[in-house]
């Protein structure tokens, strides 16, 4: 017999091993006393010199490459499901164990990034889904009859007239400043209301989580700098940023910021638009003029203010592609979070 | 807002690759959200902030573009043709309110050739998205895209007595608009009219009667400057959009409307002929121009980098302002009338740090106080929502607006103290729901029609009621289950359907971890169940009667709800603890298994043991129950667990003996029990 069609030999009897007592008598055959490996090796004595050499280490070769394969097919054999001989228990029987429950991915989003926050020194801060327009538009700096309310189209109360359903968690800004004074870390999760159209990207209600700190000296680089260290957290190290200028009516300088693409990482897909970058959220320096209507003294306090939307997060992380699976509220859903 | 590569390239001198530009516009601010090849030139199409009316045209897009690569701006004013004091024609304008209506200017030009446009004009208005009419209505539109005024030509000659009059509309007035649509016409809706008639929505779109046709021969042109609260709240009622109100709303800048004038005029002689016959106008150009003074230090406060004052003299220059240098550090910087935005120092650093560049500002992070505050609600409820997922239970999140139509599925009255939306969009968003109860079910219907066996699930939430002309809202929890939970044990898959025992298990265990001492679950007469928490009343569990489980088409299913009130709750919620010595001395338990009759409360039957026991009777509590073959229908197996343990010794089988027997005896004379 041949090296070669041993190995073969081996082989064919190693993969119908199935359990650890079968693979005993394979050890025995090939490499035990009598086995085959010594019978090989008591050859090479009946060789001629010059072929002695090659073939030893041919049989050398063999005879690891076997202690190889038993010693991982050994393992395979033991993390496979069996009955342990001592105790009768069959693992691969079902786990003795009630079904947990779970939070609502709405719920995990919120919390992973409040934590992140919270681990920076801010408190988490709630406030009243039915606002008064003050709050939600005048305190904000945003005029009651001008283009830039068109953002922020709300719903109203009947019979209730300046009282309305909020449209962001911003009006919570207002009414912490005005009860209290800086220094302010506040972070503020809840739900928000917008007469939208519903399709799989649109709801009439979502969530939003608001920030702000205010203090002395607070500048744009920490809200930068605040904001980096948020995205990365819960995007990973490896994502860029792109902070760009935009407009809302209660910060300035005001920022959208990127991230860039956590499908195609930058490439461009069908998530990003072919952009490369993801829009996370809105933010910008506080305004004076919120700062005014808060009854705080001119230039005495900056402060930085961020708002994102929790279902466009969750939708980017869990690859959730219908706004409207949040509120189905079906268990085969709500099972995976 | 779409502009061309060689449009901006007739008022600067680009040099970048549109694919270039398009990046730097977008981190300037601008954001270009997409850039399309058309033939030989390229289309950006810019997302425009409401702030900035004054992109909202080629020219304003050009200056950016010039502050952004340090170019010159080719802003050249047309020259007036000059018309001969024998050649005018006479107009009549007047102007009701010059608060709705600042500024009015209308030109004459006579015998002009209506015709189509030449092959440039077209192709620009057309690379836009703007459709071709004539050659007077598209220099309209030109000036409008190229200087962001808003113009219109009215057919001189279709204007009775020649007159505009610019006034409300009276009620019942109406207006055939260019769109060909008629539409009704009130005080609130500002139109130009002629003697008569309403002959335009002002700002917002010009009427069919005295539009320019091939007919045409003699044109007024009007360009003026309309309160943009009006134009907004008339675009808003009848329901109409245009380029024209689309900028109006926004405030266009009042020196345009004079340039934009003009230029129409000399592109309309020089591209269908006729001639100037005169200008007239109401009211004059209000231009707000202030100085701003800007300390450097107050820049680099708010950013936390500084720019230097050349650099930040350039880009404020660039942008159109004047400049200049006060005292060291020191900027007076005046405001150009298109850039009615700008009034305060803040609005110029925020000039400063688009075009310096966001990106060139650091990363810092500030010290954070945190501040010294008791535990909040937000952080009982977070713990609750830990609780009730050990316990099995996923979390909903349900609409807080609901149809009426639900509450009245779920057995709620839908009439008293319901908060009702003014302007839902459907009546999926009638009103805000006073109970989270009714969206649970529901939850639990679509949960069976998807084949579920268990149904375990709760939603913690506002609830809203009108209560004396005031809004209330409290956040409320709600749970409800349903099915058979299945689970193993070491002798095979147990099943177990769901009762309001499970209901009252998992209340319980929440309660305990709460903290709250006195909790009880109170039978009412309407079979609910009513839960009270640090003696209060705190909530209710109940099991759906059959007529609500078909409202909701559910079949051969129990299933169990229970609302707390978390504001009540939370009065009693302690999460202080004591520790309680452990027993030194040890117990001794004794069972008593016995039949009683189904109609006995067992509550009642452990008040009364417990009271007996006295002292030394540490707990009694229910070992086991059961019902099945050996217990007679009409009553229940029971096991009492009585442990009795002393603080100060070891007790006896002695002492205890006397105890227990009285208790049985108790059991048997008191409650008619029978002992196994
Ligand atoms: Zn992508």
């Amino acid at each position: 017999m041949d090296i070669q069609s041993i190995q073969a030999q081996i082989e064919n009897d190693l993969s119908a091993a199935t359990s650890l007592p079968a693979l005993e008598e394979i050890r025995v055959k090939y490499l035990g006393r009598k086995g085959l490996v010594s019978e090989l090796t008591g050859s090479i004595a009946g060789l001629p010199v010059e072929q002695r050499g090659q073939f030893g280490q041919q049989v050398n070769a063999l005879k690891n490459k076997l202690q190889g394969f038993l010693e991982a097919k050994e393992k395979t054999l033991k993390t496979q499901p069996g009955v342990s001989q001592k105790t009768g228990v069959d693992i691969g029987m079902p786990g003795i164990a009630r079904e947990p429950g779970s939070v609502h991915p709405i719920t995990r989003i919120i919390d992973e990034i409040c934590a992140v926050f919270t681990r920076m020194g801010f408190s988490v801060v709630s406030g009243p889904e039915v606002e008064t327009e003050y709050n939600n538009f005048t305190g904000l700096n945003i005029p009651l009859e001008h283009p830039s309310r068109d953002a922020f189209d709300t719903f109203y109360l009947k019979n209730y007239s300046k009282l309305l359903l909020r449209s962001h968690t911003s009006p919570v800004q207002v009414r912490v400043m005005k009860t209290q004074k800086p220094p302010l870390a506040v972070i503020v999760p809840g739900r928000v209301y917008r007469p939208d159209a519903v399709d799989a990207s649109h709801l009439f209600m979502f969530h939003q989580i608001e920030g702000f700190l205010v203090d002395e000296n607070i500048r744009f680089s920490d809200l930068k700098g605040v904001l980096e260290l948020f995205a990365k957290s819960v995007f990973g190290q490896e994502i860029k940023m792109r902070f760009r200028p935009h407009f809302f009516p209660f910060t300035e300088p005001s920022v959208e910021v990127d991230i860039s693409c956590i499908i195609c990482k930058g490439k461009g897909c069908s998530v990003c638009g072919r952009k490369g970058w993801l829009e996370i959220l809105g933010a910008g320096m506080i305004h004076p003029n919120v700062f005014k209507q808060v009854g705080y003294k001119a230039g005495l306090y900056t402060g930085f203010a961020f708002g994102m939307g929790v279902e466009r997060i969750a939708m980017l992380k869990y690859g959730i592609n219908d706004i409207r699976l949040f509120f189905e509220n079906d268990l085969r859903f709500l099972k995976q979070f | 807002m779409k502009v061309t590569y060689s449009w901006l390239k007739n008022f600067v001198n680009l040099k970048a690759t549109p694919e270039e530009l398009a990046q730097k516009l977008t981190m300037a601010g601008l954001e270009v959200v997409s850039l399309e090849k058309q033939g030989q030139d390229f289309v950006l199409e810019i997302e425009i902030t409401s702030n900035r009316p004054d992109w909202l045209s080629v020219l304003g897009i050009a200056r950016e573009v010039s502050a952004i690569y340090g170019l010159v701006l080719k802003d050249t004013l047309p020259r007036e043709t000059k018309i001969k004091t024998k050649e005018l024609w006479p107009i009549k304008i007047s102007v009701s309110d010059k608060k709705d209506c600042p500024f009015y200017s209308a030109r004459i030009i006579s015998g002009v050739k209506v015709g189509a446009s030449p092959d440039w004009l077209r192709s620009r208005l057309e690379s836009l998205g703007c459709r071709s009419v004539n050659n007077i209505v598209d220099i309209t539109n030109y000036c409008l895209f190229e200087l962001g005024q808003p113009l219109h030509a009215f057919d001189l000659d279709k204007l009775s007595q020649r007159e505009i009059r610019v006034r409300r509309a009276k009620s019942g007035e109406k207006i055939l608009a260019i769109d060909g649509v008629s539409r009704q016409l009130d005080q609130d809706i500002l139109v130009i009219a002629d003697s008569d008639k309403p002959v335009a929505i002002a700002g917002i779109m010009g009427g069919k009667e005295t539009e320019v046709t091939a007919q045409t021969r003699n044109i007024l042109l009007e360009s003026a400057v309309f309160d943009p609260v009006l134009v907004r709240r008339g675009k808003q009622k009848l329901g109409l959009q245009s380029e024209s109100a689309y900028r109006f709303e926004r405030g266009v800048d009042p020196q345009g409307a004079k340039r934009a004038s003009t230029a129409a005029q000399e592109l309309i002689l020089k591209l269908a002929g006729g001639a100037a016959r005169g200008l007239k106008s109401s009211g004059a150009v209000q231009s707000k121009q202030q100085v701003i003074n800007l300390e450097l230090n107050y820049v680099s406060k708010i950013l936390g980098i500084s720019i230097p004052a050349v650099k930040a003299r350039q880009i404020l220059k660039q942008l159109g302002f004047q400049v200049k240098a006060k005292a060291a550090g020191s900027l007076a910087v005046k405001t150009p009338s298109f850039r009615q935005d700008v009034q305060l120092p803040i609005d110029l650093v925020e000039e400063l740090a688009r075009i310096y560049g966001y990106e060139k500002i650091p990363q810092t992070l500030p010290a954070v106080k945190p501040a010294r505050q008791a535990p909040e609600a937000g952080e009982i409820i977070s713990g609750m929502k830990n609780i009730l997922t050990g316990l099995g239970l996923h979390e909903a999140i349900t609409y807080s607006l609901i149809d009426r139509q639900l509450l009245q599925r779920a057995g709620i009255p839908a009439d008293n103290g319901l908060i009702e939306i003014l302007n839902p969009l459907s009546k999926e968003q009638e009103i805000l729901r006073p109970a989270l109860i009714p969206s649970l079910i529901r939850a639990v219907a679509y949960n069976l029609n998807q084949q579920q066996e268990k149904i375990g699930i709760f939603e913690i939430a506002d609830v809203f009621s009108g209560r004396q002309n005031a809004v209330e809202q409290k956040p409320a929890l709600g749970i409800a289950l349903c099915g058979t939970e299945a689970f193993f044990t070491k002798q095979g898959l147990v099943r177990d359907e769901i009762t309001l025992l499970h209901l009252k298990g998992a209340l319980e265990i929440l309660f305990n971890r709460l903290g709250i001492r006195d909790y009880g679950f109170v039978p009412q007469e309407d079979d609910t169940i009513s839960v009270t928490a640090g003696g209060a009343q705190a909530g209710f569990l109940l099991e759906l009667g059959a007529q609500i489980l078909e409202n909701f088409d559910i079949k051969n299913r129990k299933v169990v709800l229970a609302q707390i009130d978390l504001e009540k709750l939370f009065t009693a919620v302690n999460l202080s603890r004591k520790f309680a010595e452990i027993p030194k001395y040890p117990a001794i338990t004794r069972d008593i298994s016995f039949m009683l009759r189904q109609d006995i409360a067992v509550e009642e039957l452990l008040q009364t043991i417990k009271s007996r026991g006295g002292a030394l009777l540490a707990q009694a509590r229910v070992a086991d129950y059961y019902q099945g073959k050996q217990i007679p229908s009409g009553f229940k197996g029971l096991t009492l667990s009585c442990t009795y343990r002393s603080d100060s010794r070891t007790l006896t089988e002695e002492e205890v003996a006397p105890l227990h027997n009285d208790i049985c005896a108790l059991l048997k004379e008191r409650f008619e029990v029978k002992l196994r």
